[in-house]
């Protein structure tokens, strides 16, 4: 009762956008009740996920879940990227989801302070938090990769003709691949919470962790980030050789 | 020495040429010319092993080449391509993109959009001489030349150095094959095999 009461109270204080649109821009006031409607459902529907994977706390249950997290944002990611669903699943989600259970038992069994290490209290949020990190920048690596093997097709053909085996003549491609996966993260990380307050330290903050220990936790996470980025491109793009190549060795 | 032995060489279905047999010997310089179109690249495509032959055979010293072992014998040839003047970022890697903080980051929740890279900008005739000069150059001890219309994006003068190149080659008893149009390299060559007497 307390919660709706609560709720009630939250929604009121939409009344200050919604009024701030009816007096300059009454166009926008459908538009913005459809984004908020969509948002409270979607909100609502993963967190009655994230409600019954706690209340079973099954591991066979949260792998699952795993595995359709990232089947799901493999089709996200490929639907951005604009390559073929049926060929490059399998690669991406895979990719995503090695990447994100690697990383995530290393952190949730070593490094995180968390009891029950697979429990789906921690295991939820740091696989989803590793899938999620990992799509983005799979986004950016994939279709560097890709890119840059069709825009520079005769590179790869060079190194070929020159006797370079395959890995080593797709290594330029891997590279930049690479650059385009580390450069926005590096800048991003340089300024982080000089002018915003990051948003996993927030919830951390509001869950209740001591600040030094939201610290500590949000640190792990985003070296934990890092590193499975690099596992989800490394193992996505090994796996998605033979769609990208003919038996040739030729760029589909 | 390579051999080729009644073969047909074929694309997409399109027989470019049928019964072709020649041996381009060591010491010697080999040249497949033909009008636009005849097959001269795909030729050489197909003895690099980077395509099969439809019948007949070909070999490098003997052994049978094949697209399964061609990359083996891969190693004991240079290869420069008729574009070659695209191949900018084999001399020089791509920077790292300079990006802002909030193009993408561990806090951000919108997807990045996906990457376009875009095609070098072409090297110029003497960036293009001075490439096959280094190309040659660090690949001293491998046997055998394979040059797709050398001469093609070069000034007169650059393609005159260019044939004393391959020339210089040549001497130094090695097999030398090249597909070219350019008559300087035509009336120069040891071998000519002309593609459009191959149908």
């Amino acid at each position: 009762m307390t919660m709706v009461l609560h709720i009630i109270l939250a929604l009121l204080s939409l009344l200050i956008p919604v009024g701030a649109l009816y007096l300059f821009d009454r166009s926008l006031l459908r538009t913005f009740g459809v984004a908020v409607g969509r948002m409270v459902v979607q909100l609502l529907v993963l967190c009655l996920i994230v409600w019954a994977l706690v209340k079973y706390d099954k591991i066979w249950l949260s792998l699952l879940w795993l595995v359709l997290l990232a089947v799901v944002s493999g089709v996200l990611a490929l639907r951005r990227i604009n390559l073929p669903i049926v060929k490059f699943l399998l690669p991406v989600s895979a990719g995503l989801f090695v990447s994100a259970l690697l990383i995530g038992a290393y952190l949730l069994l070593a490094c995180l302070p968390a009891e029950n290490g697979f429990g789906a209290r921690w295991f939820v949020p740091v696989m989803a938090l590793l899938v999620g990190q990992n799509m983005t920048t799979l986004i950016r690596g994939l279709s560097t990769y890709q890119s840059a093997l069709k825009a520079d097709e005769l590179q790869n053909e060079f190194l070929r003709g020159n006797g370079t085996d395959h890995l080593h003549a797709v290594l330029p491609f891997v590279r930049r691949a690479m650059q385009q996966v580390f450069a926005p993260t590096a800048a991003n990380l340089s300024v982080m919470g000089l002018y915003a307050m990051p948003l996993l330290l927030c919830g951390i903050l509001i869950a209740g962790i001591a600040p030094i220990n939201a610290f500590v936790v949000t640190l792990q996470l985003v070296f934990g980030c890092l590193a499975s980025s690099v596992i989800a491109l490394a193992v996505t793009l090994w796996l998605a050789d033979c769609h990208l190549f003919d038996k040739y060795g030729k760029l589909q | 020495m390579l051999e080729v032995k009644d073969a047909t060489i074929a694309v997409g279905g399109q027989i470019l040429a049928t019964g072709l047999s020649f041996m381009a010997r060591d010491g010697q310089l080999t040249c497949i010319t033909g009008p636009e179109g005849s097959g001269k690249t795909t030729l050489l495509r197909t003895l690099m092993g980077f395509l099969p032959v439809s019948s007949g055979f070909v070999s490098v010293d003997g052994e049978l080449l094949t697209v399964k072992s061609s990359q083996a014998f891969r190693k004991l040839m240079i290869y420069l391509p008729q574009q070659i003047q695209l191949l900018r970022h084999q001399l020089k890697a791509p920077e790292a993109p300079v990006c802002e903080a909030d193009d993408y980051g561990v806090w951000n929740d919108l997807l990045p959009k996906p990457i376009q890279a875009i095609r070098p900008v072409p090297l110029s005739p003497e960036e293009i001489y001075l490439f096959a000069e280094q190309t040659l150059q660090a690949a001293k001890d491998k046997q055998m030349i394979i040059a797709d219309e050398p001469a093609a994006q070069l000034t007169p003068e650059l393609a005159e150095r260019m044939l004393q190149l391959l020339r210089s080659q040549v001497v130094a008893g090695k097999t030398v094959l090249i597909a070219s149009r350019r008559p300087m390299l035509v009336d120069d060559a040891d071998l000519i095999i002309n593609m459009n007497q191959n149908l």
